[in-house]
């Protein structure tokens, strides 16, 4: 019989209880501005879902009605330089957090609105109902709100997709040297998807500051927290990465407040991650104004049960009973939101006179230009109007330079010149400047700013996602290899690229992303792909693709300002290659949109970019043939790419062959070829060639994988066939 | 006071649900907050309660009907109201009729119609094609399937421009460059003789009453009406009286044209032309002379523009000022017809029992048979020849 001993967990996990004595202990103005932020967020909600009832907000209205307690309790906790953000159902988070920035004194009841208020309520209807006057123009609607300047990063529509820049967001106030904090709200049905549980790993072995702050309303859409989970105790997750925790009644608000005024002050010591679960219920179903029992996965008795314990009704009940407010004035502070509401909501309404009697329509003014849609979605490069960005390249004195050591200096070179940068990845603080070297030297030259992550790719990302969203500092990430954005591609595709956009469209993400490729290492399957044609597809991300040093160090000059993505291709193959590269220059910026012509000729233009440039180059001398213009692209999205270079050569060759290394399904040059027969039909006298690896991707044994993907022979076989057309 | 009902709308983007059954009755009270009705979507069954206590004084759809969200379903009143005009009540409330569900048609969507045959080409060379006024179908494609590439049209330039130079060296004849009027009339009538099986109709026709008509109209000198336009005139008489003639074949079908419009063949420098002169039956004979008179001048001038030349189902041409007696024309596509018109001549004619003099003139019709049969273009020449005979009725 082996011995049994007893294990705890090495964070507290604690129920905090908020008794009468409580109640009557609270600040008298604290329980007043509880009770004026529940007013104003029920009175909003019960308001969004008239309008959407009314057929006037166009998608969903996931309503928060029941939850306010949480919410309210919890930021009052805060301040403005704290940062939160949400989820979906978020409405009651985000004007929460916009009201206490605008008033942060506190809120009278029955006072008549100040102006700053009306405008959270005005910008925030008008942004659920996709209107101009919106925080982000309409185009972010009910699932996507932010005001940065009340510290409200956005609210998100994946499960859980938010979580990771949470961690983002914290690591930036501690970097910055301040005490402020990081909440991210999220529901049950978040509590088990992984961004969640990783960046709860990454954030406790950082030690930062963030609240992972739980609204456990005990339904994901109609799925009940015990279907989804066998510890339905959702602080529990706390623990299990040393998180200190915290359960709390989210009906009431006070004891909300008790358990996030703890938890803040925990992080604000210093003390790492928080977790916060509140108990909570929706009223209504998962969007819309009818109730859960609607549609049977819940009974109307428990419903009843719940709205027994509305936080309204409870906060009204302690302030009767200490004197703080009558009876009449706790329900003539409703009536007056939801007068004032009323008057919010016609500066966008108006009488629908083709309509059924009595029914509204947005005013015509109040939406967003239709011609606006894409605006935005990167930005307009002004960020690079100054020097030194080069525009003679023989201005740049160049000598035989390794890449590898290229990249490695100029990252140095960046991070002693720019404190904001900071990188992170596996091992790239280890190992002599991580499996490559690309960061050799610099962890001892920059403590805390080369950062070993755990291998859990879609946290990092979104944490850098959310350093960039923060805009202080400037994070580099690295993925070892290409394949593991598939791993974070939530954060990479759905988060990073769309942020600016889908926010209104001026708000930077100033990020780098150094993938590898390693094709033709002998890594197989699932770590050989070149993921260009990937991020092509995925607009706000812009692409460089650099196949010499020079470029290597022109490209991350340039990426490192820009304040958009940038994913900048690596290829293991050219690490080792020696190529022209700077002898004395590490400041110098490629500009945004050239290309680079390798070799004049006139048969036909090659159009190619990383480690294919070589094979390319080289497959020219050797066929000997055909007299290829081959241009190197280096930069590969679709806003970014050269047109006028390609245009230009295709004027005198009228043929145009794409060439690159990697498995045909996920290829880089399918969309580049459409582009190019829209573009330039009438100078094409072929259809667009193409060289690329095969279907599958490629395999470990060294035969197959030669065979799998395309090099100077491939690119030899296509010059012959352009040469018999 | 009585309210209407509307059908909720149960979840985000719902349009429309289902009035599933009505749980209070008409002319039946309810309090508040009791199911008035049970309301379904594919995702739910809803019951949508009173807001306070009532009556239903009227119902407006039936169980089981399709509602668009936001249309009227009920007429709630007070408890125990009563009312006496319920139609002018509903008036009073804006609601009219209740629509039935609409169930769309189903259309028949046309057989795809055969491909067409064409020639490959790259699209340089369409283009290279096209800015030396070559056509493709005279340059033989050496790339791939027999595509035309850059090289053909090229080598076919380079060919055109020996060809020119060589014919300067050689005495026996010079060579014209074709103009792109003579190119286009070429391929346009080796198409149609390709692809309409043409059969032709002849008469010869009376003229005295053509000649007379002529004369009396011209004695208003600013007139100037000729023979062939009164034709024309005759023309689309005929076709008002046999319409099976003023049609035109496609693929789909035989297009039948509500208004007469008629080509006219002008010969000018640099080909044939045949501008076409709108609802001929509308025009008086003055005015459609003049039509007539300035499509040609325009013609002649290289100043038609290219609505000019489109549309009309038949075309007349004359030589007759040449002194020719008779000949046969080539359909001008998209045409089902072409009357070929001779000179007026003096004849010696068989009129009672005697031979007398006479001006007679041959009319010779081609006629597509895709669209018309033998028969339908008999019966037209007998009509044209009645009213070339007795012009002054196509006047009426």
């Amino acid at each position: 019989m082996p011995e049994h001993r007893p294990l705890e967990p090495a964070t507290p996990w604690v129920e905090v209880v908020a008794t009468d004595a409580d109640w009557d202990a609270a600040d008298p103005d604290l329980l007043r501005t509880i009770y004026a932020q529940l007013v104003w967020v029920r009175a909003f909600e019960q308001y969004v879902l008239d309008l959407a009832g009314a057929g006037l907000v166009h998608g969903p209205a996931h309503s928060s009605i029941g939850q306010e307690g949480g919410a309210v309790g919890s930021v009052l906790a805060l301040t403005s330089d704290d940062t939160v953000n949400g989820s979906h159902r978020g409405h009651h988070q985000f004007l929460a957090k916009a009201l206490h920035h605008v008033e942060p004194k506190g809120l009278d009841p029955l006072a008549p609105p100040s102006d700053a208020v009306r405008e959270v309520l005005l910008r925030t209807l008008a942004e659920i109902a996709g209107l101009d006057r919106g925080w982000s123009h309409g185009r972010g609607g009910s699932m996507h709100l932010q005001w940065k300047d009340a510290g409200a990063m956005g609210t998100n529509a994946i499960v859980g997709g938010g979580v990771p820049q949470a961690a983002g967001f914290a690591w930036s106030h501690r970097r910055a040297g301040t005490d402020a904090v990081s909440v991210t709200y999220f529901g049950d049905g978040a509590a088990n998807i992984g961004s969640t549980l990783e960046t709860m790993n990454l954030a406790s072995a950082w030690d930062l500051p963030v609240c992972f702050f739980v609204e456990n309303n005990r339904y994901a859409v109609s799925t009940t927290v015990e279907e989804a989970t066998g510890e339905p105790r959702l602080s529990s997750r706390g623990p299990g990465f040393g998180i200190a925790a915290w359960k709390v009644d989210g009906m009431d608000p006070l004891a909300t407040h008790l358990a996030m005024t703890e938890a803040v002050e925990h992080m604000r010591r210093g003390r790492g991650p928080t977790l916060v679960e509140a108990d909570t219920y929706r009223f209504f179903h998962q969007n819309g104004g009818f109730a859960g029992s609607a549609f049977g996965y819940r009974s109307k008795e428990e419903e009843r049960q719940w709205r027994a314990r509305d936080p309204l009704t409870q906060t009204a009940g302690h302030l009767v009973r200490r004197g703080l407010l009558t009876e009449e004035e706790t329900e003539r502070a409703g009536a007056q939101a939801r007068s004032v509401l009323e008057e919010v909501g016609s500066v966008l309404l108006e009488p629908d006179p083709q309509g059924k009697p009595g029914t509204r329509r947005i005013r015509s003014a109040e939406w967003p230009d239709p011609g606006w849609v894409d605006v935005g979605v990167r930005g307009d490069l002004s960020e690079l109007a100054d020097p030194p960005v080069v525009t003679d390249e023989s201005s740049v004195a160049v000598a035989d330079t390794k890449l590898i050591d290229a990249v490695a200096t100029v990252m140095g070179r960046r991070m002693e010149t720019d404190p904001g940068v900071v990188v992170m990845g596996e091992d790239v603080h280890r190992l002599n400047g991580g499996t490559n070297g690309a960061t050799r030297g610099l962890a001892d030259r920059f403590p805390g700013r080369i950062l070993g992550t755990p291998i859990s790719e879609n946290a990092f990302a979104g944490l850098a996602g959310g350093i960039a969203l923060d805009g202080r500092f400037t994070p580099v990430v690295e993925f070892m290899y290409a394949d593991f954005m598939w791993v974070a591609a939530d954060q990479l595709f759905n988060q990073i690229a769309k942020a600016r956009h889908m926010y209104g469209g001026s708000g930077g993400v100033p990020l780098v992303l150094r993938s590898k490729v390693a094709m033709g290492t002998g890594y197989g399957s699932q770590h050989s792909m070149d993921p260009a044609g990937i991020f092509a597809s995925s607009v706000g991300w812009r692409i460089v693709a650099p196949s010499t040093p020079y470029d290597y160090v022109g490209l991350m000059n340039t990426a490192l300002r820009l304040r958009d993505p940038v994913v900048v291709l690596e290829h293991v193959d050219l690490y080792t290659s020696t190529g022209p590269g700077p002898v004395d220059d590490w400041d110098y910026c490629l500009p945004v949109g050239q290309a680079s012509v390798r070799r004049r000729g006139s048969d036909v233009t090659v159009l190619s970019y990383l480690g294919m440039t070589p094979y390319v180059l080289g497959a020219v001398e050797e066929h000997g043939g055909v007299d290829a213009e081959v241009i190197d692209l280096r930069w590969l999205d679709r806003a970014s790419i050269d047109w006028d270079t390609i245009e230009e050569s295709l004027t005198r060759t009228n043929q145009v062959l794409i060439a690159e290394q990697g498995a045909i399904g996920t290829s880089y040059g399918g969309w580049l070829a459409d582009e190019i027969h829209r573009r330039f039909f009438d100078l094409l006298d072929a259809p667009v060639w193409r060289v690329t690896g095969g279907e599958a991707s490629p395999s470990i044994s060294k035969v197959l994988e030669r065979a799998a993907i395309a090099q100077q022979a491939e690119v030899v076989a296509a010059l012959d066939e352009i040469a018999r057309y | 006071m009585a309210r209407v009902l509307r059908m909720p709308g149960v979840a985000a983007n719902t349009t429309e649900a289902v009035l599933a059954e009505w749980l209070v009755q008409e002319s039946a009270d309810f309090a508040a907050a009791d199911p008035i009705a049970t309301v379904e979507t594919d995702k739910a069954a809803v019951d949508v309660e009173a807001d306070a206590a009532g009556r239903v004084l009227k119902t407006l759809v039936p169980p089981g009907a399709q509602v668009e969200v936001g249309d009227p379903i009920a007429v709630l009143g007070d408890p125990g109201e009563q009312v006496d005009d319920l139609d002018a009540l509903l008036a009073s409330l804006g609601v009219g009729a209740v629509t039935d569900p609409v169930v769309p048609v189903r259309r028949e969507v046309p057989a795809e119609p055969p491909p067409p045959t064409r020639v490959f080409a790259s699209p340089l060379a369409r283009r290279l094609a096209k800015d030396a006024g070559l056509a493709l179908e005279e340059i033989d494609g050496t790339g791939p399937r027999g595509r035309v590439l850059r090289r053909d049209v090229d080598a076919a330039v380079a060919k055109h421009n020996g060809a020119t130079a060589q014919a300067a060296d050689d005495p026996t004849y010079e060579l014209v460059p074709h103009s792109r009027v003579r190119r286009a009339t070429a391929r346009r009538l080796v198409e149609s003789k390709r692809t309409a099986p043409h059969f032709y109709v002849r008469a010869t026709v009376r003229a005295e009453g053509l000649l007379a008509l002529r004369a009396a109209l011209n004695r208003d000198e600013s007139l100037g009406v000729s023979v062939n336009d009164l034709v024309v005139k005759a023309v689309a008489a005929a076709h008002e009286r046999v319409p099976d003639l003023n049609v035109t074949w496609s693929d789909d079908g035989v297009r039948r044209y509500r208004s007469v419009d008629v080509g006219v063949a002008v010969a000018t420098d640099r080909g044939l032309m045949t501008p076409v002169v709108r609802d001929v039956g509308s025009l008086t004979v003055g005015r459609l002379a003049r039509e007539i008179r300035d499509l040609a001048e325009r013609a002649r001038d290289g100043r038609l523009r290219p609505d000019d030349l489109e549309g009309g189902s038949m075309a007349v041409t004359n030589l007759g000022m040449y002194g020719v007696a008779e000949f046969a024309a080539i359909i001008n596509p998209p045409h089902a017809a072409i009357l070929a018109v001779g000179a007026v001549r003096d004849e010696p004619v068989v009129e009672d029992g005697a031979v007398v003099p006479g001006k007679v003139m041959t009319v010779t019709l081609s006629v597509d048979h895709r669209p018309v049969d033998g028969v339908v273009a008999a019966r037209w020449l007998a009509v044209l020849v009645e009213l070339l005979e007795e012009p002054v009725r196509t006047l009426a």
